[in-house]
């Protein structure tokens, strides 16, 4: 691919990939390996995709084999799977809570979510792939596709009212201060 | 379908209306148009969802990680030539021709400003910095300023800094210049070479390997590369 194509290719998707990383790694410096190695991945392997609209699938594809390839998949999560879905309807707290809270706090929340739902959930509020392609990315049928979406929702809003518990300030007693040197 | 069947489904649709014209979600946001309570409950699902991506959205890359892509890819080995769509017979032909433009592309570009950048990066990790002479120590104290503008004219006297003691180094037969300066407590390192017949650059270039970052830029008379730790987007502000 000629320079220019993969500079656009880069500046295209290099940010959402990144964000895509940095849940499922849940730290900074694995998640720009993970989005270096998708993106050298395709500068030595990238030619041989036929259909090019189908780079971005391949790119978030690519960069979740990676990261599956760097560490076991966690069973006990997986199994979570299996849990009945019990969401009650939202709050309009809960809906003003997801917009106070910085990009930081929901990150995460995010991250709190188990890791199987952790993914599609992500790829879906990048809202760079349909439903259809987050199971083509993931490897999985488009109904566990739903499926791991509504309960990674679940678990997301219960992630969001924990950090927003931890984020309220307790002041601290004033006879405990101390001017610090 | 039920209410449970068509809230199932559209907890997959996006917020942003990309899957507006998707068949799969029709069903159940006609369903929702006809039913208050399930209309009631898409439109809190959609003010979540469009909150969370937008917080998503406001994540940003650390500063360089689009450079370091582009130059991570740039040392990508190349495609195997027997991969290539040619035939085996007309491989063989220009086995000689192939192997030789190989042999050349490999070979560092000492007329390149890439190649000039990785210089300077190279000398970064492992020079040995410093250098004197009261024209060295001026140059510093006007890089350390912080109203000077890297981009901007400045008062190099490249031949007075070479013969007074400022650190001077060889690269592709030239002599290049490197004095290093601190701003706001970041070390950077400038490196400045005779412009010569470098190919034109039509704006300032950025590399970085590792954690090391380098900026090239031209003017009339130089070729510089700005290099240090601190990301390219530190360099960028100095320029």
């Amino acid at each position: 691919m000629a320079d220019e194509a993969f500079t656009l290719l880069v500046d295209r998707y290099y940010a959402s990939l990144y964000r895509f990383a940095l849940s499922l790694a849940r730290n900074p410096a694995d998640a720009c390996d993970l989005t270096q190695q998708t993106f050298y991945v395709w500068a030595t392997k990238g030619h041989l995709l036929r259909d090019t609209a189908k780079a971005k699938t391949w790119l978030f594809t690519t960069l979740y084999r990676e990261f599956l390839r760097g560490r076991r998949r966690d069973t006990r999560l997986t199994s979570l799977e299996e849990l009945p879905a019990t969401a009650a309807d939202l709050t309009d707290e809960e809906i003003d809570r997801a917009r106070r809270l910085d990009a930081a706090l929901v990150l995460a929340a995010l991250g709190a979510v188990a890791e199987t739902f952790r993914a599609p959930l992500t790829l879906f509020y990048l809202e760079e792939l349909s439903y259809q392609e987050i199971a083509e990315t993931l490897g999985v049928p488009i109904g566990t596709v739903m499926s791991r979406l509504s309960r990674g929702k679940e678990q997301l809003r219960s992630a969001l009212e924990a950090q927003a518990g931890q984020r309220q300030v307790v002041p601290f007693p004033e006879g405990h201060r101390r001017v610090l040197p | 379908m039920n209410n449970e069947e068509a809230k199932f489904r559209l907890r997959a649709y996006r917020s942003g209306g990309q899957d507006a014209g998707d068949a799969t979600f029709g069903e159940a946001l006609a369903h929702a148009d006809r039913d208050p309570a399930l209309r009631a409950w898409l439109a809190r699902e959609q003010a979540f969802d469009a909150a969370v991506a937008e917080k998503l959205r406001a994540v940003v890359p650390p500063p360089g990680l689009r450079e370091a892509i582009l130059a991570g890819a740039r040392v990508a080995p190349r495609r195997a030539f027997w991969r290539r769509p040619m035939g085996w017979a007309a491989a063989a032909l220009f086995a000689g021709l192939v192997a030789s433009v190989a042999f050349w592309r490999q070979q560092p570009d000492p007329d390149s400003v890439d190649t000039f950048a990785r210089f300077a990066l190279s000398d970064l990790r492992h020079g040995r910095h410093g250098g004197h002479g009261s024209a060295t120590t001026a140059l510093q104290t006007a890089l350390a300023n912080p109203a000077t503008r890297l981009s901007g004219a400045l008062p190099i006297d490249f031949s007075t800094l070479a013969s007074s003691g400022c650190r001077t180094l060889r690269f592709g037969g030239r002599d290049v210049l490197e004095v290093c300066f601190e701003r706001g407590g970041v070390e950077f390192h400038l490196y400045v070479t005779p412009r010569g017949d470098l190919p034109n650059l039509l704006g300032p270039r950025a590399l970085a390997v590792g954690q090391a970052s380098a900026l090239a830029w031209q003017d009339a008379r130089f070729a510089y590369v700005l290099a240090g730790g601190a990301g390219v987007e530190a360099l960028r502000r100095l320029l």
